[in-house]
């Protein structure tokens, strides 16, 4: 879209043209702040839910701790100790999507997918470890869903936040380069345009005068 | 009734039932360090065993070490002065604390660790004194090796046999589970080989802390959503009350109180009281609070206040009653001790600490 002074042909339809640039140009600055505003919404509405599920986190994770220091308060922190190092750690995986956000931009899902076997059997020692490390483990379980819906919002929020960085790229780019570059080049033809015209004038009034004075002999 | 057989042993359960902690004193150690506790205890029955331990060193899991250490060094010295019967249910409670070594060391084997990184969970017990335990971690690399160095001990073939399964589907539950139910059978044999009173004693106590395990085996299970057969596996044969259809009916039952009113009919047909008194309990606890922790805590305490109820129910000399009874409130202390130690360690406020510990 950019625009060289040397290529430009100093006519009126080269005007007309330059000009309807322009007007689009600015049309298109209008929609894309539009565009900029609808995003920046969407990323505090995302950004809003960030502080909560942290939160939520934090507490969770404490709770779990609790309850896992409780534990080890009812069967002794040897026993949990010696359980916690055979103990199979819990399988699972993240299974990622694509949903459509503001303004039609795909944002990632992430789900928690817990590996599930045909038979479901005891991590742990039962007659080693009481019901509180359960609970303790449930509840790690329950922050890591959390985790992960922390991790798609702000997975979610960098896309906005690149959509937002393109778009401010693109704005910027024809606010401080194409428009100004159309502006001069509409100045050029005009000035170009008026310069010829004033030469026509003259070279006009040469001609009547010319015209008058071989009259003037004539008759 | 043989009176005379009780004349060295009751003198000494009394001395050591003299010695345990006051609740009181145990109340005013919530909130401190494991240090302070550690000092605190310093003229306690556990000084031997806490003078050990570097002041440094003092923490929830050094002390519970030190505890254990006492317990069984109290209930060797009770054994010494036992009748053989009597002895012999002592070596089983004994036993315990030797299975729970062995566990140790197959899950340390299991895990690669090295014995620098087990000399802290391991607590030498029975016949697996420290070098031993050492030599065993130190010679084997395997499991299979462990268990083939424990082969000639009593629980050896029944290790054994349970390798099979182990070697067959890499469960290493299935290790842990036989060594359970080796030292739980064992216990409960001990109980019916006591004669009249001790005998009906006995029963009642060890049979009912089985079953209590049983109990909390077959309820977590309900609770995580084990399948039956699973179940069935993780319980312990054990049982004058309770026989497998009557937990295969608690198994079945629609959610946790149904199946602990299932398991306190049966007590009812079976006229045990304390069994029911035990399931009132819990079921009670359960419906105020709708916590399996919470269930398991007032489970404790119930087993607890059994114990207790047989000293009132029968003469506290010339029967067996006072020695579990004084075994089961030293345990109970132990465990009050750590939790102290733990809570403050994990740094659990005070109110929360107070609700975790039991007293008669």
């Amino acid at each position: 879209m950019s625009v060289e002074i040397a290529n430009v042909h100093p006519t009126r339809l080269e005007l007309l043209k330059l000009k309807r640039r322009k007007a689009m140009a600015e049309g298109i600055v209008d929609i894309l702040k539009k565009d900029l505003d609808a995003l920046t919404v969407a990323l505090f509405d995302l950004a809003k839910e960030v502080p909560s599920i942290r939160r939520q986190m934090t507490s969770g994770l404490s709770e779990a701790y609790d309850l896992y220091v409780e534990s080890e308060m009812v069967v002794g922190p040897r026993k949990i100790k010696e359980l916690s190092i055979i103990a199979q750690p819990t399988g699972f995986h993240v299974d990622i999507g694509e949903r459509k956000g503001i303004l039609g931009i795909s944002l990632p899902t992430f789900e928690l997918a817990k590996e599930t076997s045909s038979e479901l059997r005891p991590r742990f020692s039962l007659m080693d470890s009481p019901a509180k490390l359960d609970a303790s483990a449930s509840q790690i379980e329950a922050v890591l869903s959390k985790a992960i819906e922390l991790a798609q919002i702000e997975a979610s929020m960098h896309e906005v936040l690149d959509l937002m960085a393109i778009k401010k790229r693109q704005v910027n780019r024809i606010q401080y380069k194409i428009l100004p570059q159309l502006d001069s080049a509409i100045r050029y033809i005009e000035l170009i345009l008026e310069e010829t015209e004033r030469q026509d004038a003259i070279r006009v009034r040469v001609l009547q005068r010319k015209r008058k004075e071989r009259a003037l002999k004539a008759g | 009734m043989k009176a005379w057989k009780y004349k060295s042993i009751m003198p000494k359960v009394l001395t050591e039932k003299h010695r345990l902690i006051e609740p009181k004193v145990i109340k005013d150690l919530v909130g401190r360090s494991p240090q302070d506790i550690g000092l605190a205890l310093a003229d306690s029955t556990y000084r031997k065993e806490i003078s050990e331990i570097p002041l440094k060193q003092l923490s929830s899991l050094s002390l519970e070490r030190a505890f254990v250490k006492s317990y069984m060094r109290t209930c060797m010295e009770i054994m010494h002065h036992s009748p053989n019967d009597i002895a012999f249910l002592l070596s089983s409670i004994l036993m315990k604390f030797e299975i729970s070594t062995v566990k140790t060391i197959l899950r340390a084997t299991e895990a690669n660790l090295k014995i620098e990184e087990v000399s802290d969970l391991l607590v030498p017990a029975g016949s697996l004194n420290d070098v031993e335990c050492r030599r065993i971690l130190a010679n084997s690399q395997t499991v299979n090796e462990v268990v083939s160095a424990l082969s000639g001990l009593e629980y050896g073939p029944t290790l054994r046999e349970s390798l099979e399964q182990y070697d067959r589907t890499g469960i290493f539950l299935f290790l842990e589970m036989s060594l359970d139910k080796f030292v739980c059978q064992r216990l409960w044999r001990s109980a019916v080989n006591l004669k009249g009173l001790d005998r009906k004693i006995g029963k009642t106590i060890i049979g009912l802390e089985v079953d209590a395990v049983n109990i909390r085996t077959l309820l977590r299970c309900k609770m995580l959503g084990i399948d039956k057969g699973q179940t069935k596996q993780n319980l312990l044969p054990v049982s004058d009350v309770f026989r497998e259809s009557e937990f295969k009916a608690a198994l079945e039952s629609a959610d946790i109180p149904s199946a602990i009113a299932t398991l306190s009919k049966d007590a009812e047909f079976a006229f045990a009281r304390d069994y029911r008194y035990v399931l009132d309990d819990i079921l009670e606890e359960y419906r105020h609070s709708g916590s399996l922790p919470q269930l398991e805590l007032a489970l404790e305490r119930s087993l607890l206040r059994v114990s207790l109820r047989m000293l009132k129910r029968y003469t506290p000399f010339f029967n067996i009653g006072l020695i579990l009874t004084f075994l089961t409130l030293k345990g109970v202390e132990i465990r009050n001790l750590v939790a102290c130690a733990r809570g403050k360690e994990g740094r659990l406020s005070t109110k929360r600490i107070h609700e975790l510990l039991i007293f008669p």
